[in-house]
């Protein structure tokens, strides 16, 4: 068979291979179409994959959000209990205790309402001391509707009530009512003495939710507040009773004062009393005096040997009152300042020779050893000469009467800072120990065998005293009964 | 400009307003101040704390609103009273009001705030209006469309809704002597003034893209063509009642986004409430057939938002053509970063601190919701209402 090839067929075999193309091109693109959407489906199943993961990342990521929150709310709860723990432990005044609980802190433990009430056994009634969230008719019929028994039953067994850990929902559903909360925590205040009460938190904010941590640190903070109103009563009992001490002691001191102004008016008007009876005494007496000497030397007449020795008496005893009368007029002039002192340098060794020679036949009578021992520093001194003349006489004196015959007198001085310090010491029978502290007042007499037998004025160491007190200086005495005594004083020195 | 902030955390109002006062007041010696801005935790918006500072100021607007919390330079105070007295020299400032929004519909409301800032406006370069509005408001976005459609669409416009602590039941506004809710006020600023503004949210979107189908201002009926919960139910494997529980938390930290065409960031919208038909009300409006992603937010994330935002905020002030310093650094946080970042919110603040310095003051508040321009860098994005953010504005 002969293939004709004319146009028409030429356009059929064009045709046919046209087709046959297309057929390839649409095989070709069915292929890549089938391809693309098997990608398609590929790629759409990878961006579901994707988002369930994503989807499973959200629920992770809010667990661990909800997780967060919650320890958030934890440390943060920790902290608020730990500051309000601290502010409520610095304050020892009971009404302050309550009022430093801040809003802030109540909330940062999730609460945004408190109430605490103290029981008053007088008024059988709960007495409110916080309040935080609520206004006071709100407080009006709170208090209004407590139902007390709870409240007493909770503080009676010490127990913490919430509303996860209440059992009844009558009682739950009671509690919120009158407190107007959904959630709430009541831990009781049990301080050991006084007023016992509860604390009350609670919050109306459906999304909280109350934990088991939440009544504990309520519990915690509640013993704290129990604690430091015991703190605070102790102290106020204790501040009571000091001021109740102090007060006694301003009493007393008031009173010793008012005494002692008292005794000095009475030692003023003693003195002034000695002074003019003194005085008074003077005149008379240097007149019988007078007199006594004048009969005596006989320029009246002889007189009979009986009336010379009853003259002879009244001589000596006027002689010893005008002595008593001098010396209670001495000290009356020191105490009151009348006797100027003229303070002058000496040398302490002349001033005690010369009393020593005054004292040279007693010394001898008694054969009494009389030494001195006077430092060249304390030499120096800036004294009244005659005043204190008078005092060594006095105490040198004193030591040869009650020195027993053949005893020993030590004079020895020593210099000081600004003074010098004279001690004289003898070997007689002593000063009872009971007499040591009076021994320089006005009149009084040690009682021993040797006063009983010497007559004495009783005013010669009171003298003294005030003549060494007119040089600033102290005196005092150490003694052992029949051993012996040493009588100190200090003396001015000259710088 | 002379800047005077006061704070106290005294627990009476009165006691507190009047501690704030007087130390704003002596920092701007005896000058007279242009406005006194009042911000304070909830518990303090009572009467007296308006009262008690009127008879000093009487014709100076005072503007402010109650705030989860008051923050000042690097510390939160949960509780307290913030004072804030500006004076300037140049500037023009007009102050207007409107209440009862709900009866009058958002959109009017915000168009009636726009008209009464103009007419009390005496000049005719207008820089920025500030706003602050009641943050239980639901239709936020409407509110801010009646205002642009006075200002312009392109006005920058920032600001936030006040809040509460946290548990949405009354929020309020000051407004010279009176405190109200239901109700917005805006500032309008112009003048020898300095400015710049800046926002970030640092939310980042998870899983896949999905439609809105059906929605109407802030109501999101369907997504994906089901009802609109089921979106949520499916991503957080929880029923509507679970769901409704854990809903504060999850409308803090994981938000819807927006997708817009051309913006550095998602939209950001809270979820206010689901209804039992399965719809959504946001925080905010959500446009038919726009996609819509599921959002997280890290402490990271939020952070570096902070720092980006700040960086941002310095770079537009100081690249001004007449320099000026820096005088205050204003701040609205969203309550949602508060809650994210929790005891490592003062962080935030510290951040702000470092890249402005410690000399700048910060002040600022919590927001249930927040306004800003979404291009803040060029200033002529539109002012959409947002979540999840921080508006800084600095003068």
């Amino acid at each position: 068979m002969e293939l004709i090839l004319n146009p028409y067929n030429l356009v059929l075999v064009v045709a046919g291979f046209i087709i046959v193309v297309l057929i390839v091109i649409l095989i070709n693109n069915l292929e890549r179409t089938k391809q693309l959407r098997n990608e398609i489906i590929q790629l759409k199943r990878t961006i579901d994959e994707i988002d369930l993961q994503s989807r499973t990342l959200i629920q992770t990521d809010m667990e661990l959000n909800k997780i967060q929150d919650e320890l958030n709310k934890k440390i943060i709860a920790l902290y608020a209990l730990h500051r309000i723990s601290r502010q409520v432990s610095s304050t020892l005044d009971e009404n302050k205790i309550f009022s430093s609980i801040e809003n802030s802190h109540l909330e940062d433990m999730g609460f945004e309402k408190a109430l605490a009430f103290l029981w008053d056994d007088k008024k059988e009634n709960f007495e409110l001391v916080l309040n935080i969230g609520y206004e006071d008719k709100e407080i009006d019929s709170i208090v209004k509707r407590l139902d007390k028994d709870f409240y007493l039953k909770l503080m009676q067994e010490g127990k913490t009530a919430s509303s996860i850990s209440v059992s009844e929902e009558t009682l739950i559903k009671s509690i919120c009512d009158l407190f107007n909360i959904y959630f709430f925590v009541i831990s009781p205040i049990l301080p050991k003495e006084g007023r016992k009460g509860f604390l009350f938190v609670g919050t109306d904010d459906l999304s909280k939710t109350i934990t088991q941590g939440d009544e504990d640190l309520i519990n915690i903070l509640a013993n704290q507040i129990g604690q430091t109103l015991d703190n605070a009563r102790l102290f106020e009992k204790t501040w009571l009773a000091q001021q109740e001490l102090e007060k006694k002691v301003e009493e007393r001191t008031k009173q010793l004062s008012t005494a002692l102004e008292e005794i000095q008016a009475i030692s003023k008007r003693k003195s002034e009393f000695i002074s003019a009876v003194s005085h008074e005494l003077r005149t008379p007496l240097t007149s019988i005096k007078g007199y006594a000497s004048i009969l005596l030397a006989e320029k009246l007449g002889n007189l009979p040997l009986a009336v010379k020795e009853r003259l002879e008496k009244i001589n000596r005893h006027t002689d010893e009152l005008v002595n008593l009368v001098n010396g209670l007029l001495d000290i009356s002039r020191i105490e009151s300042g009348k006797i100027a002192m003229k303070f002058e340098p000496y040398k302490l060794s002349q001033i005690i020779n010369e009393v020593l020679d005054l004292m040279g036949v007693q010394l001898k009578e008694k054969e009494i050893q009389l030494t001195t021992e006077i430092s060249a520093d304390s030499e120096d001194i800036l004294v009244d000469c005659e005043q204190l003349k008078r005092v060594f006489i006095n105490l040198i004196g004193n030591a040869i009467k009650f020195t027993p015959s053949k005893g020993k007198i030590t004079i020895k001085s020593f210099s000081l800072d600004h003074q010098i310090q004279v001690d004289i010491t003898d070997t007689g029978i002593g000063i009872p120990q009971d007499s040591l502290q009076v021994i320089f007042e006005e009149f009084y007499r040690v009682d021993n065998p040797i006063n009983q037998q010497v007559k004495g004025t009783g005013l010669g160491l009171s003298l003294v005293k005030r003549i060494i007190e007119a040089h600033r200086g102290k005196i005092w005495v150490k003694s052992k009964l029949n051993e012996g005594s040493t009588f100190s004083f200090t003396l001015p020195k000259v710088i | 400009m002379q800047v005077g902030i006061g704070i106290s955390t005294k627990n009476e109002p009165s006691l507190a307003i009047e501690e704030a006062f007087w130390q704003a007041k002596i920092q701007i010696s005896s000058s007279k101040p242009n406005v006194c801005f009042i911000f304070s935790s909830p518990e303090f918006a009572s009467p007296l704390l308006l009262k008690k500072i009127y008879p000093y100021l009487l014709d100076i607007p005072v503007v402010g609103c109650s705030t989860l919390a008051i923050f000042y330079n690097s510390h939160i105070y949960r509780h307290g009273v913030l004072v804030l007295l500006i004076q300037m020299e140049g500037v023009n400032l007009s102050v207007g009001v409107v209440k009862e929004i709900k009866k009058k519909g958002s959109l009017i409301a915000g168009e009636e705030l726009g008209k009464e800032l103009l007419k009390n406006f005496k000049s005719s370069q207008r820089d920025f209006a500030m706003l602050f509005c009641d943050g239980l408001l639901d239709e936020g976005s409407q509110l801010l469309r009646g205002l642009q459609e006075r200002l312009g669409t392109s006005f920058p416009i920032v600001g936030g809704s006040a809040s509460d602590n946290l548990r949405f039941l009354k929020t309020y506004l000051y407004f010279n002597k009176e405190i109200l809710t239901d109700s917005a006020i805006a500032l309008l600023w112009g003048g020898k003034l300095n400015f710049s503004l800046s926002f970030r949210h640092g939310w980042k979107p998870v899983g896949k893209s999905h439609t809105v189908n059906e929605a109407k201002g802030n109501l999101i009926k369907k997504i994906d063509q089901k009802p609109a919960v089921e979106l949520y139910q499916e991503y957080f494997a929880k029923d509507n009642f679970e769901l409704k529980k854990d809903l504060k938390l999850i409308s803090s930290l994981y938000p819807l986004g927006i997708y817009l065409e051309g913006e550095q960031e998602y939209l950001l919208r809270n979820i206010r409430s689901i209804q039992d038909d399965g719809s959504l009300i946001c925080q905010g409006d959500v446009p038919e057939g726009s996609t819509v992603k599921i959002m997280i937010g890290t402490k990271q994330t939020c952070l570096l938002a902070t720092r980006e935002a700040t960086e941002e905020l310095k770079e537009n002030f100081f690249s001004l053509p007449y320099k000026k310093k820096m005088d205050l650094v204003f701040s609205w946080s969203s309550t949602s970063r508060y809650i994210l970042l929790k005891r490592e919110a003062e962080e935030e603040l510290n951040i702000i601190q470092k890249i402005l310095g410690e000399n700048i003051p910060l002040i600022g508040i919590y927001t249930y919701g927040e306004q800003a321009p979404l291009k803040a860098i060029t200033y002529q994005g539109k002012t959409h209402f947002h979540n999840q953010s921080i508006v800084l504005l600095a003068l």
